[in-house]
């Protein structure tokens, strides 16, 4: 499909409630391109996930997975050589008037209005760098003022005041003075806190957190996680969480898609993905993360080779030339379907029949 | 200092001024390391594993003279069995030594010179020290390449050809290649993928065994520690909070730091999401640190006794040592029969 063809598709269903297990947000066959000036990568190539309501869908991968590319191209904030080429992203909302509308968000245009209310306001998104991801030069309190002022129609003195509420639900210490505060003032874990807060002032649907914990340190990073698990459930969101810490998505998971060289290569719910993974990439993954309980000095298994880079992707199924069941013939020829291997599980790999 | 001792470093200290104003006075200081005493035998690991801030790097910089400490001891066995302090040595006195004793750097992006090619990377400290001829560094650096499992012909080529863990390996190769005795590893896998940080981790135990070195490893990462590691020692706000054995140490913590980092990390064990006691507050400001131990505003076992009192380094068992007044009263975990 091209880009043109997208944006005149219309929403495909209007008026009939989505029933308790529907997915409130669909992604299919996202492709996010990097037209670079020595060639094209496909930073995102095929991939596709569901969130449900209140659920955490956990994206997991290794660096250039696409994992970030792919929760950007949901917002329509991919940056600049990167460009949406294909794909649906079905969103399920209430609108205004009480409607269920079930859209598919990509073909509403970047700069229109009611992409602008979802982004930040129905879907709402958190990054990896709390410092930087706040403008060094305005308060905290006025940002988020501004955020809420933005999505709401509450006037200054009363965003304020919901600014510090905020700032104290985040668990942020004597709210009333920090609101003056600029970023620099804040220590890194107080500052993705401010950042949590003002995502989630605007009572979002859904929360995209980008790798929200991997900058900080491991107590800050555990506080932060329960921040969030609690918010979570007192705001009912649904939240997809990306990061490359399987330990991470343990804790906070409900769903998990892992993804290789921009595509989803297994998905199912997190005790399936641990207890039973079928891909030989979350195979391998899993047996060589280190823990504390290993004992010291064995060698650990690893995978050979090394992510290639997004420029050379191999053809076939991209993991072929680090793979341990490698099948010639096969593998390098052509690419796997994501296909059914037990009730909510899906793999994309050869070993399995219908791939 | 025993025989098998490659280095000791005694009550190392180093504090950073705080400068303020025009005329640059100096209105405080940041007491980024305060008495800190470890030593390392011929052919083990030690880590230093904390916090930010907790002064692990600030020691790794101390120990290779990158940085001139404010107190204390850094005693280095030579290659010849001498015995020198490097805290009291100038630049001269250390140029010499510095074959001795390299360093393996974090980000493999920016410790490489990109407008090097990887056999100038690699010789490099062959060539500051003057040794062998072009011909005989070209042998060295295939074989170095080779000990680290890149093949030679890559020596002509440009770090951006490489990738992370490729990259980390050359930094490796160019640590080994005048022939040391003690790697400094500053948060050598930190930058790496879960993928590739196994096989770097890996490589650098089978170096170890092969040629007899002796790590001084700083990382924030337990589980990484825990895999490399023969001793840890666990840093708080420029403290030793606890010393011991990785197993030990991970299984019956004994300072209430070590316990809370444990039960901080993520388990990569959906079947058992725990409710878990998570420390609460930050870590303490070392220009401006808490009274007493530095760890008592967020401990939850504080007696007053913390509040006044700075705990001294104890050794409560061979080879362990707490910093902790009730390190021998607390049961922090469960301990498991047999």
């Amino acid at each position: 499909m091209t880009e043109t063809r997208l944006r005149d598709a219309m929403p495909t269903a209007i008026g009939t409630p989505p029933d308790a297990v529907a997915p409130i947000l669909q992604v299919q066959n996202l492709h996010t391109h990097f037209f670079t000036g020595e060639g094209i990568v496909h930073a995102v190539d095929g991939a596709s996930f569901a969130v449900h309501p209140g659920k955490t869908l956990g994206i997991v991968g290794e660096s250039g997975c696409g994992k970030s590319v792919a929760a950007k191209s949901i917002l329509q904030i991919v940056d600049k050589p990167g460009r949406i080429v294909d794909g649906e992203i079905l969103y399920t909302y209430t609108d205004k008037s009480g409607r269920y509308r079930h859209e598919n968000i990509l073909s509403l245009p970047s700069d229109s209005r009611q992409m602008k209310s979802i982004r930040g306001g129905e879907i709402s998104m958190i990054f990896q760098e709390p410092m930087s991801s706040f403008s060094p030069i305005h308060s905290v309190g006025n940002q988020l003022t501004e955020t809420i002022r933005l999505h709401t129609d509450m006037d200054q003195r009363t965003a304020r005041e919901a600014a510090i509420e905020w700032l104290s639900r985040v668990g942020i210490p004597n709210p009333a003075r920090r609101v003056e505060e600029y970023p620099y003032q804040m220590s890194g874990g107080q500052c993705q806190r401010a950042m949590i807060a003002m995502a989630l002032s605007t009572n979002p649907r859904i929360l995209i957190a980008d790798e929200p914990t991997t900058a900080l340190d491991v107590t800050t990073q555990a506080q932060i996680l329960n921040l969030l698990q609690r918010l979570q459930a007192e705001q009912g969101m649904a939240m997809i969480f990306i990061t490359h810490d399987l330990g991470v998505i343990a804790e906070v998971a409900d769903e998990v898609a892992v993804m290789y060289l921009g595509r989803v290569v297994e998905r199912a719910p997190v005790q399936e993905i641990f207890r039973n993974p079928q891909h030989p990439y979350t195979r391998a993954l899993l047996t060589s993360i280190p823990s504390i309980e290993a004992q010291p000095r064995q060698r650990l298994p690893t995978i050979s080779g090394s992510i290639p880079h997004p420029q050379n992707r191999p053809p076939g199924c991209p993991f072929h030339p680090r793979c341990p069941e490698y099948m010639a013939g096969t593998c390098e020829q052509k690419e796997p379907q994501l296909a059914s291997v037990g009730t909510n599980h899906e793999v994309s790999c050869f070993l399995y029949p219908g791939c | 200092m025993q025989e098998n001792v490659v280095l000791q470093v005694n009550n190392l200290k180093k504090y950073f001024p705080v400068e303020s104003g025009f005329l640059k006075r100096q209105v405080g200081e940041v007491r980024a390391v305060d008495d800190v005493s470890f030593a390392i035998a011929q052919g083990e690991t030690v880590s230093l594993v904390g916090e930010s801030g907790c002064g692990k790097t600030t020691t790794s910089r101390c120990v290779i003279r990158a940085i001139q400490p404010t107190g204390g001891e850094i005693l280095y066995r030579t290659e010849a069995g001498k015995v020198v302090d490097l805290a009291k040595l100038s630049m001269n006195e250390i140029r010499p030594l510095r074959r001795g004793f390299q360093m393996v750097f974090q980000d493999p992006f920016s410790s490489l010179n990109p407008r090097m090619t990887i056999f100038d990377i690699v010789s490099e400290p062959l060539r500051v020290n003057n040794i062998g001829s072009r011909a005989e560094r070209e042998d060295r650096v295939a074989e170095l390449l080779k000990l680290v499992g890149l093949r030679g012909e890559y020596m002509q080529r440009f770090p951006h050809a490489f990738s992370g863990g490729q990259r980390q390996r050359i930094g490796i190769a160019r640590a080994l290649a005048a022939s040391p005795r003690l790697i400094v590893a500053d948060e050598p896998v930190s930058a790496l993928d879960v993928s590739v940080q196994a096989q770097v981790l890996n490589l650098m135990m089978d170096l170890q065994d092969e040629l007899g070195l002796t790590y001084l490893f700083v990382s924030h990462d337990l589980s990484v520690v825990n895999q490399i590691s023969n001793r840890v020692i666990v840093m708080y706000v420029g403290r030793v909070a606890e010393i011991g054995p990785p197993q030990a140490l991970f299984k019956d913590p004994k300072h209430p730091y070590t316990a809370a980092l444990i039960t901080s990390l993520p388990k990569p064990d959906p079947f058992n999401r725990s409710d878990r006691q998570i420390p609460e507050g930050e870590v303490a400001n070392p220009a401006n640190p808490p009274s007493g131990c530095y760890f008592h505003p967020r401990c939850p076992f504080a007696i007053d006794r913390c509040r006044q009192e700075t705990p001294a380094l104890e050794e409560i068992a061979p080879g362990r040592a707490v910093s902790c007044h009730r390190a021998r009263e607390l049961q922090l975990f469960e301990q498991v029969e047999g």
